[in-house]
């Protein structure tokens, strides 16, 4: 049997967390799945960690606001620590469907795949597309990453993601601080490792608002666009 | 070059050297990092008490006046400075977040136990 944990990182969530740790917990018990989970607090400013603390959800609480790339790799290095199989990182603010956890977990368990990507754009499978402007920076992520290792990725922002152990130990020692989910996956795929992009469903997030507002922000893509260029040029092992 | 200039330039070394030595010995800075303003210095007084030397150095490289050489010079030996800080703050971040997460970590292990 797999130990698997979700990794939630959650930065002012009051409005959402309390539902989406019910989800897992519910999930867990109609399904039989005993899916760990851990919210890493980064430094939240609202109720956040009182909600986790009264409700005694498994919770990290960051001493200090380190940002969704610090945040996350807390979560690994917590994975690491305690021996997990499989890491699930699984957004606080209700967007993942915990119904497709099963999904992007099934290649890892089945060797097929080191580190499995959830996509809005396979399949046809998601509900929830979001805003034309983000597709195209999407896109454009996507042609970058193919020229930085190769790999084709569709969904290139999906923070919808499943890793194995290697990956847990690759992230939990380096981890980047911004824009994690593009330049991770040139790593990954520099570094040898098997990438699978699986269909998922992606509901709009109810409350709260997007970690991300920078969307058309000309100085936002050229900064990504760079750092995956810069991550395909590495030295991997 | 004019005697006052020379003048002003040297009260400037001198006013930059007190400087130095009091923040060393406040231990406001390590050795480590002064090192790098007293070589500053050995190079404003090396600038103003060789001029002669500077001219033709000036010359050589194809500067029209001494000044520009020496303020390019400055700018120069700024910008490697700041290139240097700039790693050095990165690497100040790196070990912060480490810091952080692994403090986090084990708040949460000890609040578990108890």
């Amino acid at each position: 049997m797999n130990k698997v944990l979700l990794i939630i990182p959650a930065y002012n969530e009051e409005e959402n967390i309390e539902r989406t740790c019910e989800e897992i917990k519910e999930y867990n018990k109609e399904h039989h799945t005993n899916y760990d989970f851990i919210v890493i607090n980064d430094g939240s400013t609202d109720k956040t960690e009182k909600i986790l603390k009264e409700k005694k959800y498994p919770h990290i609480n960051l001493v200090y606001n380190l940002g969704i790339g610090g945040a996350v790799q807390t979560g690994y290095k917590y994975a690491l620590k305690n021996d997990y199989d499989i890491a699930v990182q699984f957004d606080g603010d209700g967007q993942h469907d915990i119904n497709y956890v099963e999904k992007i977990i099934r290649p890892i368990i089945n060797n097929e795949a080191d580190f499995v990507v959830g996509s809005r754009f396979i399949d046809n499978t998601s509900e929830f597309k979001t805003s034309k402007a983000r597709r195209t920076g999407i896109k454009i992520l996507s042609f970058f990453i193919k020229l930085a290792c190769g790999f084709k990725e569709y969904d290139t922002t999906s923070g919808f993601r499943a890793s194995n152990k290697d990956i847990i130990k690759m992230f939990a020692i380096e981890y980047p601080i911004e824009y994690p989910e593009p330049i991770t996956i040139v790593e990954i795929v520099k570094s040898k490792y098997k990438v699978l992009e699986v269909g998922v469903n992606m509901k709009e997030r109810i409350g709260g608002s997007s970690s991300i507002h920078t969307w058309k922000d000309a100085y936002y893509m050229i900064n990504v666009c760079l750092s995956i260029l810069i991550a395909g040029i590495r030295r991997y092992k | 070059m004019a005697k006052n200039l020379v003048l002003m330039v040297m009260i400037f070394a001198v006013l930059l050297l007190t400087v130095i030595v009091y923040l060393l010995r406040k231990r406001k800075i390590p050795v480590k990092y002064a090192l790098v303003w007293l070589f500053a210095v050995l190079v404003i007084v090396l600038i103003t008490v060789t001029p002669n030397l500077m001219y033709s150095l000036a010359n050589l490289l194809g500067f029209e006046l001494l000044s520009n050489m020496i303020l390019s010079m400055f700018i120069g030996i700024l910008l490697f400075l700041t290139l240097v800080l700039t790693v050095m703050v990165a690497n100040q971040k790196k070990k912060t977040t480490l810091l952080i997460q692994e403090l986090s970590i084990l708040k949460k292990e000890v609040e578990d136990k108890k």
